[in-house]
């Protein structure tokens, strides 16, 4: 259905075939047609035409790293992969996934087909939840004891012992360095227990989920936040437990010995973080695709053409 | 749960209320430039670091944000000037963003963590504004 101007933007599949309307009443990238469906064998795609001009090579990644255009391009390719939700599982494709025609499109996916089932079945009736844990906030200034008492009692009676005559001079620094060295210590050992406290959060969190993820955890300069990221995982959790992942979660919250850090999650979300296709043959039937009759007998090698013939 | 209305919100950009339902776009980020079925394109990208989009794209949010409280979001609301204008006033913040934050990135790795959050937040707000009205 792309003509020449239009290339086609793969946004998820589904197990069963969104209905139209529901389809194209989700409004996709900016400048694109309505979203449609695809079929490859038992595999359902659900695409848009979206100007070649505004998705070739260049000017894509020309607009991804501009803030606001992957703003856009990040949403809009959410809601695209929301649409299909409603009728049970979803594997969504990376952000960008575009084709030359709705043939390629159907080739490439019709090449993993049972791959993509296999996900399908795996992530049926099940969603993502995402749980982060941080080191409590203000860590080093409202920490318990150790820093306070050194701080409350200046060259007082310092946990570090040596010299603690809070005078001037070099008993002065000695006493600075001394409480230093043990602010120091107490703060790794913080860092220590908070890291072991996010251990256990991840693990008891593990049980009521059929699997479980690590993302490499935010920087603070992503975050935002003073406090360093102990943890980022997701969580695949059945409809039937989700309830008991969520009280788990709040029991956590809510446990006073696990102070020192801080919990924070958000779902349901589409399993993103669980939609991989696992099957090493899925790799192996890559190669052989191109002869499985892509139309153009383009390949996929990407070669942007953006006038097809 | 089927309801669809529970899902996610990733337009939520606030960062991190605590409670539950709260996404973040770097949370969606996360999930859809690195995770999902990877079948190849016929167009393939070069994008940055996750990461530093995603630090950019917080800065903009803010900056963004900063602007439309200050009233001045003549790009999204007037249909005349808005594509052409709009690109230019992403374009500008954008080149204004980066100097930023490269700023930002070498004064971090002077070492010490904790300026980060208080630069990172105040840098869009002073700096908009002014930027925009030219």
């Amino acid at each position: 259905m792309s003509s020449s101007d239009t290339v086609t933007y793969l946004f998820a599949l589904c197990a069963a075939r969104p209905p139209d309307e529901a389809l194209s009443a989700v409004a996709g990238h900016s400048g694109g047609g309505p979203l449609r469906a695809l079929r490859a064998g038992a595999v359902h795609l659900i695409v848009q035409d979206v100007p070649a001009a505004d998705f070739d090579e260049r000017t894509l990644a020309d607009r991804l790293n501009r803030p606001g255009d992957l703003r856009r391009c990040a949403l809009a390719h959410h809601r695209g992969v929301a649409a299909g939700a409603p009728c049970g599982p979803v594997v969504p494709l990376p952000m960008a996934t575009v084709y030359l025609s709705d043939d390629n499109a159907v080739a490439a996916v019709a090449a993993r087909e049972e791959a993509v089932l296999a996900v399908f079945r795996r992530l049926t009736g099940r969603t993502e939840w995402a749980v982060k844990v941080h080191a409590a906030p203000g860590e080093p200034a409202g920490s318990p004891a150790p820093p306070a008492a050194a701080r409350a009692a200046p060259g007082g009676t310092g946990t570090g012992g040596t010299g603690d005559s809070g005078g001037s001079g070099a008993a002065g620094g000695r006493s600075y360095l001394s409480r230093a060295s043990a602010r120091q210590r107490s703060r790794r050992d913080l860092h220590e227990t908070a890291r072991a406290v996010a251990r256990t959060v991840d693990l008891t969190l593990r049980r009521y989920a059929v699997d479980a993820t690590a993302h490499r955890p935010q920087s603070e300069r992503l975050t935002g936040r003073r406090a360093p990221q102990l943890l980022n995982a997701a969580y695949l959790v059945d409809d039937a437990r989700h309830r008991e992942f969520t009280a788990a979660l709040e029991r956590l919250r809510a446990d006073e010995r696990l102070r020192e850090v801080e919990i924070t999650s958000s779902g349901p979300w589409i399993p993103y973080s669980f939609a991989r296709l696992d099957e090493p043959e899925a790799m192996a039937v890559a190669t052989p695709e191109a002869t499985a009759g892509v139309t153009a007998g383009a390949g996929v090698a990407g070669v942007p053409k953006t006038g097809a013939p | 749960m089927t309801d669809v209305s529970g899902w996610a919100d990733p337009e939520d950009t606030t960062v991190y209320v605590p409670g539950p339902n709260n996404s973040t776009l770097a949370d969606l980020l996360e999930r859809i430039l690195d995770k999902g079925v990877v079948i190849a394109g016929d167009i393939k990208i070069d994008l940055l670091d996750i990461e530093l989009l995603t630090i950019r794209l917080r800065l903009f949010i803010a900056s963004v944000d900063t602007a439309k409280r200050a009233g001045i979001d003549w790009w999204e609301t007037d249909p005349a000037m808005s594509s052409r204008a709009a690109r230019d006033a992403l374009t500008e913040e954008n080149e204004m963003l980066r100097e930023r934050l490269a700023a930002l990135e070498s004064r971090l790795e002077g070492g010490s963590g904790s300026p980060s959050t208080p630069t990172t937040r105040s840098t869009p707000t002073e700096s908009t504004p002014e930027n925009r009205v030219r």
